[in-house]
């Protein structure tokens, strides 16, 4: 086979998956709760930070994992409790009170560490050789941990009895709560699981991304827009909405530009918007 | 005319009075703020009045920022630099109006997606504009734009954005006052109210969202002469953020606060960045303790008492134009309708046939599927098999706003009012359905505007009279009265009436009993009510349907109604 195709093909493959990855935490927030959390990127920005930092401490890149999810919990307990329980029933002032977040997160992470723009080293190097192209090492790895923990999030949502009690809260909050599910620590919990992911996949793409403040914006408005093509329904609707922003937008920059790509993305998130604003896969 | 003049004293007296204050150097970064204010004074247009937050204002500004600078550079001597840069200032506010249509277009609800979409577009743009180089100069921008002709001295720059702010800040406090501005304060409450009362509201949407772009267009083509660079920073979100966070801090609902916020917080921003450095961070805090706590913003929680120092005073009464409605009597018929929402099936196998006009309830125990009815005539809800017959059209092709042209009167459940509007107001908008013209909407004389059915509405509701009265203040019974009173001030023929009396007390439900009677006479028209008060249905009922299960029971008088063993059965518990 033609390596240079193969080695496309993975390029796209791993674009889809880390949308993926990323789109994961809003899905969760906004699939789950309702809740438009537009500080999504922000917090795949505080990933990245995390791995900056235990980097610039000489720390393996390995200790970025739970220090990013301390971080996600340290921060999301209190908006949860100031912010996003307040808005539930309002949900055009979450929107604007999430951006206000973004704002504020993206001028604290600024005020510690400068505006400029940092790099993280891969934590592992190397090539493998794939049917003839040379594709990195860590790339494969983020793949291949994304796909896992896409996977069993699905499953444990599906089986576990906490994934039943969320089912609940999503369907009849007010019966779930008659019923002895403790509703508000459920929800609080969700949201911060959620904050939790966008933070892991912040921090598996930190050594690929130039990490800066501004970085979230892009991440957030992909993963809506995943969201808007896939539908909140389920799992295939985030896999399919990510194939299909993220596979059209790097076989359009790669033909063309990337201008091209995003114009082209913005274009069929829009198409999606108007004609069919359930996404691909509805609920 | 008053309140315009001292709007005009005031913004004059101040724009004059700054330079005096802050020095010659000030004036000229103060000239860029008021610039910013024109843009905010366009994004306090959209969010404030019509409910539209856009988070890529910034857009339209830097759009027309490039088109001025190239014209400047390209045609700075041509007799045609005028006309061009007048183009480039109109050319965003089209831009707006016709995304605005597209974006609208068929969909209600949908602030959320419509904040991402402006977001989109300006991390586009900002795309465009640093990556086609040959025409925008790339990264580094335009630059050595000349400026306009017989401007040289930057006093003159901030003369010229301050007439430029105080001429925009007239035309939004006039527009505020038009029954334009009353329908778009009106369709932020309740989108779907706007619609069932007869108007385009998508429309209204993407007038409002044109004019901020129009605003937009005006701060960007003075922005390109006045400093000579453009970058591609105004395309940042950044920016736009600035823009969103001013205006919701100085109040996005009033005249003042996007200036207010543009001029104070952008200076002391500007002022207080190097000095503070964690200013920053403090704004973000304010914002969001304003979004929660103070929505109203620093002008809208002192704009009450302002508000009744320029009240205007009561005007004398104009009569409405005749609404035109070419129907008489409806003939309505529902064949074999089947709806189901998801796997749930809510109607079944219906058909019901009303040939003259009168009086109709609908009783039926709860989940009947009596509100999926009226659901299912005005389009709300889509059937999958069967027609409706209404209105002079089989089936339903018609939206809830040509249907409410074409003499269709619904009240909701529960009430749809609009709360932070004035009784007058919410009366108003209702005898304005089917009305006026588009431009109509312009002439304040609207605002007086009286019919005889509304002169009889207000003798049979007292409370009507108190139009300054703001509607949130009212009971839920008043709230209920004035819906219905909003209905049959559009004089329609068919009316759909879904619990008009649920929460009523003994003397209310009579009066209201007596309305409904004397509208349906007066009208010719033909009512359908759901009611679950038998002693109402009692008063009024010509005929009566009784629904079970989502088809129809029984079909008949009150009187055989009520000795028919099977509706008996049912609202007994027992078995068929």
């Amino acid at each position: 086979m033609d390596s240079v195709l193969i080695a496309n093909g993975l390029n796209i493959s791993f674009e889809i998956v880390t949308l993926a990855l990323v789109a994961m935490g809003l899905a969760v927030t906004l699939g789950l709760l309702g809740v438009l959390n537009l500080a999504h990127g922000e917090f795949v920005m505080i990933g990245a930070y995390c791995a900056f930092f235990v980097q610039e401490q000489g720390l393996s890149y390995l200790w970025a994992f739970p220090l990013v999810v301390i971080v996600c919990i340290v921060i999301g307990w209190p908006v949860e409790r100031s912010i996003i329980r307040a808005l539930y029933s309002r949900p055009f002032d979450t929107i604007l009170a999430t951006w206000g977040l973004s704002l504020l997160l993206r001028e604290i992470v600024e005020f510690f560490f400068g505006p400029g723009f940092n790099s993280v080293d891969q934590p592992v190097s190397g090539t493998v050789n794939i049917f003839g192209a040379d594709y990195p090492l860590y790339q494969l790895l983020v793949m291949l941990i994304a796909v896992l923990l896409i996977g069993s999030l699905v499953a444990w949502y599906v089986k576990s009895s906490t994934g039943r009690r969320i089912q609940a809260l999503v369907d009849n909050p007010n019966l779930a709560k008659s019923v002895g599910i403790p509703t508000i620590a459920l929800a609080r919990n969700t949201f911060i699981f959620g904050l939790c992911l966008a933070g892991i996949a912040g921090v598996l793409l930190a050594p690929i991304v130039a990490v800066h403040p501004g970085m979230g914006i892009d991440h957030v408005l992909k993963s809506f827009f995943v969201l808007v093509v896939g539908g909140l329904g389920n799992v295939v609707g985030l896999v399919v909405g990510s194939g299909v922003i993220g596979g059209a937008e790097s076989i359009v920059a790669a033909i063309l530009d990337r201008t091209a790509g995003y114009t082209f993305v913005l274009i069929v998130a829009l198409l999606f918007l108007w004609k069919k604003p359930g996404g691909l896969v509805s609920r | 005319m008053a309140w315009l003049a001292a709007n005009l004293a005031f913004i004059t007296a101040i724009l004059a009075v700054l330079p005096q204050i802050v020095g010659d150097f000030w004036a000229f970064t103060l000239a860029l703020f008021l610039l910013y204010a024109v843009a905010c004074l366009g994004l306090g247009l959209s969010w404030g009045q019509a409910g539209l937050l856009s988070l890529g204002q910034g857009f339209f500004l830097g759009f027309s920022a490039y088109t001025s600078g190239l014209i400047l550079i390209g045609f700075s001597t041509s007799v045609w630099l005028f006309p061009l840069l007048g183009l480039s200032v109109i050319a965003p506010g089209l831009i707006a109006y016709v995304l605005g249509c597209m974006i609208f277009h068929g969909r209600t609800q949908n602030t959320a997606f419509f904040a991402i979409i402006t977001l989109a577009l300006i991390l586009l743009a900002a795309q465009i504009a640093t990556s086609w180089e040959s025409v925008t100069g790339g990264y580094n921008g335009l630059r050595n734009i000349p400026g306009l002709p017989g401007l040289a001295e930057f006093e003159d720059a901030y003369t010229l954005s301050a007439v430029a702010l105080g001429l925009s800040m007239m035309f939004v406090a006039w527009i505020m006052q038009t029954p334009l501005g009353v329908l778009w304060r009106a369709l932020s409450q309740d989108e779907r109210r706007v619609a069932f009362l007869g108007f385009n509201h998508n429309q209204l949407k993407s007038v409002a969202f044109g004019l901020s772009g129009l605003f937009g267009g005006i701060a960007g083509t003075l922005y390109a002469p006045q400093n000579s660079l453009v970058t591609p920073d105004l395309f940042g979100f950044l920016l736009s953020t600035s823009f969103v966070v001013w205006v919701a801090i100085g109040g996005r609902n009033t005249l003042y606060g996007p200036v207010l916020g543009a001029i104070g917080i952008g200076l002391a921003t500007n002022t207080l960045r190097e000095s503070v450095s964690f200013w920053e961070v403090i704004l973000a805090v304010i914002f969001i303790v304003a979004v929660l706590y103070f929505r109203k913003g620093l002008t809208g929680t002192a704009e009450p008492a302002v508000k009744r120092w320029f009240e205007r005073n009561a005007r004398a009464r104009k009569p409405a134009p005749a609404r035109h409605s070419t129907m008489t009597f409806d003939r309505i018929s529902i064949e074999n309708l089947n709806l189901s929402v998801g796997n749930v099936g809510i109607l079944e196998d219906l058909n019901l046939n009303i040939g003259s006009p009168g009086i109709y309830c609908l009783i039926g125990p709860n989940g009947a599927g009596k509100t999926t009815i009226f659901n299912a005539m005005t389009g709300e809800l889509e059937a999958q098999s069967g027609t409706v017959s209404m209105l002079g059209t089989r089936g339903i092709k018609m939206d809830a706003r040509t249907q409410t042209i074409a003499g269709l009167g619904r009240k909701f459940q529960v009430p749809s009012v609009f709360d932070q509007l004035t009784v007058g107001e919410n009366l108003a908008i209702a005898l304005w359905s089917g009305r006026p013209s588009r431009c109509d909407l312009l002439r304040m004389s609207l605002l007086d505007w009286e019919s005889p059915v509304l002169t009889e509405l207000e003798r049979r509701f007292p409370f009507l009279t108190d139009r300054r009265q703001m509607v949130g203040n009212l009971s839920h019974g008043q709230r209920q009265i004035l819906d219905l009173a909003m209905v049959l001030c559009t004089e329609p023929r068919l009316i759909l009436l879904d619990e008009p009396c649920a929460g009523l007390s003994l003397a209310e439900t009579n009066e209201v009993i007596g309305t409904v009677r004397w509208a349906v006479d007066r009208f010719q028209a033909t009512a359908m009510i759901i009611e679950h008060d038998m002693a109402m249905v009692r008063e009024l009922a010509d005929h009566v349907f009784v629904l079970h299960n989502g088809s129809m029971l029984f079909e008949g008088s009150v009187a055989e109604v009520q000795s028919n063993a099977a509706v008996q059965a049912v609202y007994t518990g027992g078995t068929k």
